[in-house]
């Protein structure tokens, strides 16, 4: 149906869009001919319609036609034929539509711009040496970032967009010839039965994509540099980029990969094998520590050694709670720390750690509420914490566990959590590779970079974990 | 419920894991109190038999390589028999799992907790077995597989810590050929562990040449256990008897190595994991058996009948650790007769006949 008024087409666009206070229109007379433009100057730039539309239009000689605008008269790239059903799509991506009278068709010239940061350094993975980029909120960027360091025609990039209201738009990349494509089109078909209202960050789709939706054991990678996103990429893992988060999704996802760090591949294998040692000992210690000072404590003090036995001895003496509610006290009170510190502006957040510190530790202790190796080994416990930040939500939980059941149970209580909870992780799997892998069951092959990191040049092929189908990576 | 398949390495390390725990605390001393240090001897006797299943399960696994135990016993015995079978190894594996259960909990009770503690032993326990055999098979292996090694370097330090110790040889000979045969016919019910392997033997994927691996790991846990035997009777020599925590005492005997610290907490850790290991080994055989018995019934089921049959054992039958070593000396052996003999004679000349005519391993899967 032919484009018969461009003011009466004007007007219902903009009823389409419930008259919204962002959507202008502007209408060009030129001779005989109207050129009408719509647009949502909320996320379009005043400047370029300006210099690539409005101004070449309205000073060009030649008469304007949707061939004429196409071949010499608008500057911009990004120019669409477009259908009439298709203009509110348009407008909502960032295009300018125009309108000609008389016109079955219309334009669309997308102009999107809207503010958006620079790549910087992400404050979860900072580096010693090696590349500092990190993702931003903007897709394209993030698209960018990952296209200059796979410069391949076999880096796929796939589209969807996924939210009744957001339209969020949601890419899947993987690198053609080595990413198992079943993983793929799972990971799509999860992806398109989605029907949320809005994604306001990657987060969101976390819970759609984890095969055991309700466990507290997170099966999907998250990073925040496109040098581990990439370097993923080429181990046969499928990335899901969301616009409007820094943080890309990468499965298959194994446990293991959070002991891993961007620092690793930077540094020398050797002391790569030391440092991944220290972050297992650190996180075992996180999880298990104040459970196992608990339990020594209050069932097994004749395992300590004598001098330590006495120091407990005599700095527990004459506390108004048990071990137990004294170590829960204590933990409980550096999660609101912790809490609190999140929350509060960097000046304040200040403050509170040395009120935290000085006030209710130093003073506790004085004051004879709580003890001073208690608020070491939990002090110690929450520290270690953060040896592997991706893991402190679901290394707090178990913390907890622990405490309660060395507390209640003893040391038998710590093993029997430990084997439970070795048990229930070796039941994961993420996209059908083990979520213990490559430790439970062993893949030899994938010990190369497991807690001791060969030399780069030693290692030949991908990880067997992941069901990539060129194993080769050096030859 | 996952139940599927696992490597022979898995299956080796199962191996290693159901041979210890009960044989480490209380067995040496008993052992000694019979016929003194030729209990090393009554050792390897006993792993003979236990090698013997070992050969038998490869030869019944060479002839059927993806049938059931079930299949082949309806096969070649009948329904009825191969329900007798079952419900022998049912009994066979629940007292093992008192057996274990017992002993820890003395151990427990002596050493570590130091009074009684019944009620926090069975939470503590309990709930862990139950859902690793829950889990199915293949995640149990996974887990072995992970702790494998540290279990191992556990059982290392302590004997590493014991030859410092060692006073010298134990002195060999000194008891008759009655009391040998008599004393490996009291405790013939601690052995037969290998059994479970007949339970899984559909379940167990051995490639070509990987028997080797299987079998490395079986001399593995042999060796070790004949080491704490040995090292044990050098350190301790005529007071062995008196030694009811062998590789403990083994430990914590060293003057000299603890003053590097509580060296007995590593024994300590290390009994504690091989005791929820070799538990949950035996309730994974009580429950293979269950099913096998009641088609219709599920591992949930055979896991809620385990726990009650358990606990009414427990404090209506046994009551007392004493009452444990009573059947275990006194009716059990003869039971184990059955099970540790005859079954796996009367499963040799079920594996002999077509032997040749099979193909000896699955290659592809």
């Amino acid at each position: 149906m032919p484009f018969l008024s461009i003011e009466k087409q004007i007007e219902k666009i903009k009823n389409d869009f419930h008259q919204t206070s962002d959507l202008a229109t502007r209408i060009l007379s030129k001779g005989n001919m109207k050129v009408g433009f719509v647009y949502l100057k909320s996320i379009t730039s005043n400047e370029i319609f300006g210099d690539l539309l409005f101004r070449p239009m309205s000073t060009t000689g030649k008469s304007i036609t949707l061939q004429t605008l196409q071949e010499s008269i608008i500057k911009a790239n990004d120019i669409l034929e477009i259908s009439k059903t298709e203009i509110v799509d348009n407008i909502i991506k960032g295009g300018v539509i125009i309108l000609l009278e008389g016109e079955e068709k219309a334009l669309s010239v997308d102009i999107l711009n809207y503010p958006t940061r620079a790549p910087q350094e992400p404050p979860t993975s900072p580096v010693i040496m090696g590349p500092r980029e990190g993702f931003t909120e903007d897709l394209k960027t993030n698209l960018s970032l990952m296209r200059r360091r796979l410069a391949s025609k076999d880096l796929v990039m796939k589209q969807l967009n996924i939210g009744q209201y957001s339209g969020t738009k949601v890419v899947i990349s993987y690198v053609h010839g080595i990413a198992d494509e079943k993983i793929v089109d799972k990971i799509e078909n999860k992806l398109k039965k989605i029907k949320i209202d809005g994604v306001m960050d990657s987060y969101y789709l976390v819970g759609f994509l984890q095969e055991h939706e309700n466990s507290v054991f997170r099966q999907v990678g998250m990073a925040e540099k496109p040098d581990i996103v990439a370097s993923k990429l080429l181990e046969g893992k499928v990335a899901i980029i969301v616009d409007n988060s820094p943080i890309v999704l990468t499965i298959p996802f194994i446990l293991f990969e959070d002991l891993q760090n961007s620092n690793d591949y930077y540094t020398n294998h050797h002391y790569t094998s030391f440092i991944r040692i220290i972050r297992l000992i650190g996180i075992m210690m996180a999880i298990i520590a104040s459970g196992l000072y608990l339990a020594l404590q209050l069932y097994h003090y004749n395992a300590l050694p004598l001098n330590f036995l006495i120091t407990i001895a005599d700095t527990t003496q004459g506390l108004p709670f048990t071990p137990f509610l004294e170590l829960i006290f204590i933990f409980f009170l550096f999660q609101i720390l912790y809490e609190v510190s999140l929350r509060l502006p960097s000046y304040l957040g200040l403050a509170t750690s040395v009120v935290g510190a000085l006030i209710l530790g130093d003073t506790g202790v004085k004051a004879g509420l709580i003890s001073p190796p208690g608020v070491i080994i939990v002090a110690v416990s929450k520290i270690a914490l953060y040896l592997i930040p991706s893991q402190s939500s679901q290394v707090t939980i178990l913390q907890i566990i622990f405490i309660i059941l060395g507390g209640s149970l003893g040391m038998l209580g710590i093993m029997g959590g430990l084997v439970y909870f070795t048990n229930y992780l070796n039941g994961l799997d993420s996209y059908g590779v083990p979520y213990l892998a490559p430790y439970s069951p062993r893949i030899k092959n994938d010990l190369q970079d497991g807690i001791f990191k060969e030399n780069i040049s030693d290692i030949h092929t991908r990880p067997e974990t992941f069901n990539n189908k060129n194993k080769v990576r050096l030859k | 419920m996952k139940d599927s398949t696992i490597n022979a390495r898995q299956a080796g390390m199962l191996c290693v894991m159901t041979l210890f725990a009960n044989k480490i605390f209380l067995l040496p001393s008993l052992m000694y109190e019979n016929v003194k240090a030729d209990a090393f001897f009554v050792m390897i006797f006993l792993f003979a038999m236990e090698l013997f299943v070992f050969s038998v399960f490869l030869l019944l696994k060479s002839k059927y390589p993806d049938k059931t135990l079930n299949f082949i016993l309806e096969k070649h015995l009948g329904r009825v028999i191969a329900r007798i079978i079952y419900i022998l190894f049912m009994v066979f594996f629940l007292f093992k799992m008192l057996l274990t259960y017992s002993v820890c909990y003395v151990y427990l009770k002596q050493l570590v907790y130091q009074n009684e503690f019944t009620l926090l032993a069975l939470v503590a326990i309990l709930p862990v077995v139950n859902h690793a055999v829950i889990c199915g098979l293949r995640t149990f292996s996974r887990t072995v597989e992970l702790y494998f090694f540290v279990l191992m370097a556990g059982i290392f330090i302590c004997l590493a810590v014991g030859l410092v110790n060692m006073q010298g040889m134990p002195f060999f000979f000194n008891s008759s050929a009655s009391s040998f045969f008599s004393t490996s016919f009291k405790h013939i019910f601690s052995f037969g562990d290998y059994l479970f392997l007949f339970l899984i033997i559909d379940k167990v994927k051995i490639k070509e040449n990987e028997t080797k691996t299987m079998f490395r790991f079986i001399l593995l846990g042999i060796a070790s256990i004949l080491c704490i035997f040995f090292i044990f009777f050098s350190i301790f020599q005529i007071t062995a008897f008196m030694h009811n925590n062998a590789l403990t005492d083994i430990i914590s005997v060293s003057t000299r190595l603890n003053t590097l610290g509580r060296l007995d907490v590593i024994a300590m850790v290390t009994i504690m994991f091989l005791c929820y290991f070799q538990m949950s080994i035996f309730l994974f055989s009580f429950s293979e058996a269950f099913c096998n018995v009641f088609h219709k019934l599920n591992r949930a089921y055979s896991v809620c009948v385990f726990d009650v049959v358990f606990l009414l054992s427990y404090f209506v039958l046994i009551g007392r650790y004493e009452n444990m070593l009573i059947y275990t000396q006194g009716w059990l052996p003869y039971y184990s007769i059955a099970t540790n003999i005859v079954i796996p004679i009367v499963l040799f000349f079920i594996s002999l006949p077509k032997m040749r005519k099979e193909v000896i391993y699955e290659k592809n899967y």
